[in-house]
């Protein structure tokens, strides 16, 4: 499937006119266009501001020139591979070359009819999509082979509480947070949020070896009889402190232990954002804060366990870094607050957690910077 | 990425010159910083005045460094942060790990 969202395309020309004239012919085509009317200014754009699909640029221009700027970009590893065109009068072989040692996709004379452009581009992203879909294909097959999920696909069923989940992956990839309910028996069940420091496929192939250790350390100490949450952290983090591969590699956990026949929930965390305690009493959310340090950081993680009480209408929400990244303005900011103040009208619904993810996550996703989990405990 | 804001007989003073500390930048300050201190051996103290957002990938790098100058017996301290960023530091407990200041000249003598 080709992702439906508008392509973002640069434009870069020092001709006012020919640049409006451009920009108006992509936005009737469905881009969503910005604009630079030297390379020097698309060059302060694309530092302050998330990166387009692809850029089409003039060559000759006063200052830095197309073949100097697209050398620039070459220079810069978080610009280096936005898909470049060059857009230009000259015909020139050696130019022509030049453009394409730089790693320029195409060259496209300022003669060709704007129709046959805006096909070109078009071909040249749906090319670049379709590649990138083949090669998460690949990955995706090699790793549903391996059997290994880092998130459940159905919600699951405690008695006395209504659990729910949302998760987005970042650009669709599976990236370093995971979530697991693990079943005990009919009393007790355990719930999991982490987040692998890092993104995309490099954080969630270390999700396997974090959610083992925590699925051995829950199953280990639950035949033992010792249901401390506290303790599995522990024993976790001083297993990862000993793993020559993850030690260097951190994460966060919010471990959690519902208890269906007393009604209650232990809750213990590892460099996880403060939990959010919606109290239908008072109608306020209360932030819940744990003592633990990143598992993998120190062998002596300073975990701590709390014991929560939801009362009847009482929710609990869980939820990764990813929730709390806006973008605004152009700049992106990490804002818990706002955050919370956005989930605040949603609190007194019935059906809360469903309207929050169609109204508020599934509306953010043009904001997302990173993986976003959250889980929804509700007490009825 | 990294300039030399100062050195003193033991402790080499950093800027971060970067608004945005995210995961495409992250390993090149990690090896950047870890080539400056294999150079100069001394305790980092590091400015992040200039650094706006910090995402997970750069913390991650950040106390990859961390760890890696504890284990010469050395430290990496940080000054400057912007107020959203010692909120996500204190909530996810950083602050405990890194000896923060506000700056270089609040550095204790």
């Amino acid at each position: 499937m080709m992702n439906s969202r508008a392509k973002k395309i640069l434009l870069v020309d020092d001709n006012e006119i020919f640049l409006k004239m451009m920009g108006q012919s992509f936005k009737n085509h469905g881009f969503e266009c910005t604009f630079a009317s030297s390379a020097e200014d698309a060059i302060t754009l694309l530092n302050t501001s998330s990166p387009p699909d692809i850029i089409l640029s003039d060559y000759e221009m006063l200052e830095m020139n197309g073949i100097e700027f697209k050398r620039h970009l070459m220079h810069d590893a978080e610009l280096k591979d936005i898909p470049f065109v060059f857009l230009t009068y000259f015909s020139d072989n050696d130019l022509i070359i030049s453009g394409l040692d730089l790693r320029a996709i195409d060259f496209v004379v300022k003669d060709t009819p704007i129709k046959v452009i805006i096909s070109k581009i078009n071909n040249i992203l749906f090319t670049i999509e379709k590649q990138r879909e083949l090669t998460e294909l690949e990955i995706k097959k090699a790793a549903s082979s391996l059997n290994f999920k880092s998130i459940p696909v159905t919600k699951p069923t405690v008695k006395g509480f209504e659990i729910d989940f949302w998760h987005n992956a970042y650009h669709d990839i599976p990236g370093g947070d995971f979530i697991d309910f693990i079943r005990v028996n009919d009393r007790y069940k355990f719930v999991v949020l982490g987040d692998v420091m890092g993104k995309k496929w490099m954080a969630w192939f270390f999700t396997f070896g974090f959610l083992s250790y925590i699925r051995s350390a829950v199953r280990f100490t639950a035949l033992s009889g010792e249901y401390s949450v506290a303790a599995i952290l522990q024993k976790v983090n001083s297993v990862i402190c000993f793993d020559n591969i993850l030690k260097d590699i951190l994460s966060s956990l919010s471990l959690l232990l519902i208890d269906s026949e007393e009604n209650k929930i232990t809750y213990a965390g590892a460099g996880d954002l403060p939990l959010l305690h919606y109290q239908s009493a008072n109608n306020k959310l209360k932030q819940l804060n744990s003592t633990g340090l990143l598992l993998g950081l120190m062998e002596e993680g300073n975990y701590n366990q709390q014991e929560i009480i939801l009362e009847k209408g009482d929710k609990l929400f869980i939820f990764t870094d990813g929730m709390i990244d806006f973008i605004d303005e152009s700049m992106k900011k990490s804002d818990y607050n706002l955050f919370v103040e956005m989930m605040q009208p949603y609190m007194t619904m019935d059906d809360g957690f469903t309207k929050m993810k169609k109204e508020l996550f599934l509306k953010g996703l043009d904001q997302q910077v990173d993986d976003q989990s959250i889980i929804s405990i509700y007490k009825n | 990425m990294i300039s030399i804001h100062k050195e003193t007989e033991s402790a080499l003073l950093l800027n971060l010159n970067t608004s945005e500390a995210n995961l495409v930048n992250a390993d090149e300050f990690k090896a950047e910083i870890i080539s400056l201190f294999d150079e100069h051996q001394k305790k980092i103290i590091l400015s992040l005045k200039q650094v706006e957002y910090i995402d997970s990938s750069f913390l991650g790098a950040l106390v990859a460094v961390l760890k890696h100058l504890l284990s010469f017996k050395s430290d990496l301290i940080l000054v400057g942060l912007h107020k959203d960023i010692i909120n996500l530091f204190k909530m996810i407990r950083l602050d405990k790990v890194f000896k923060i200041y506000d700056s270089f000249d609040e550095l204790p003598a």
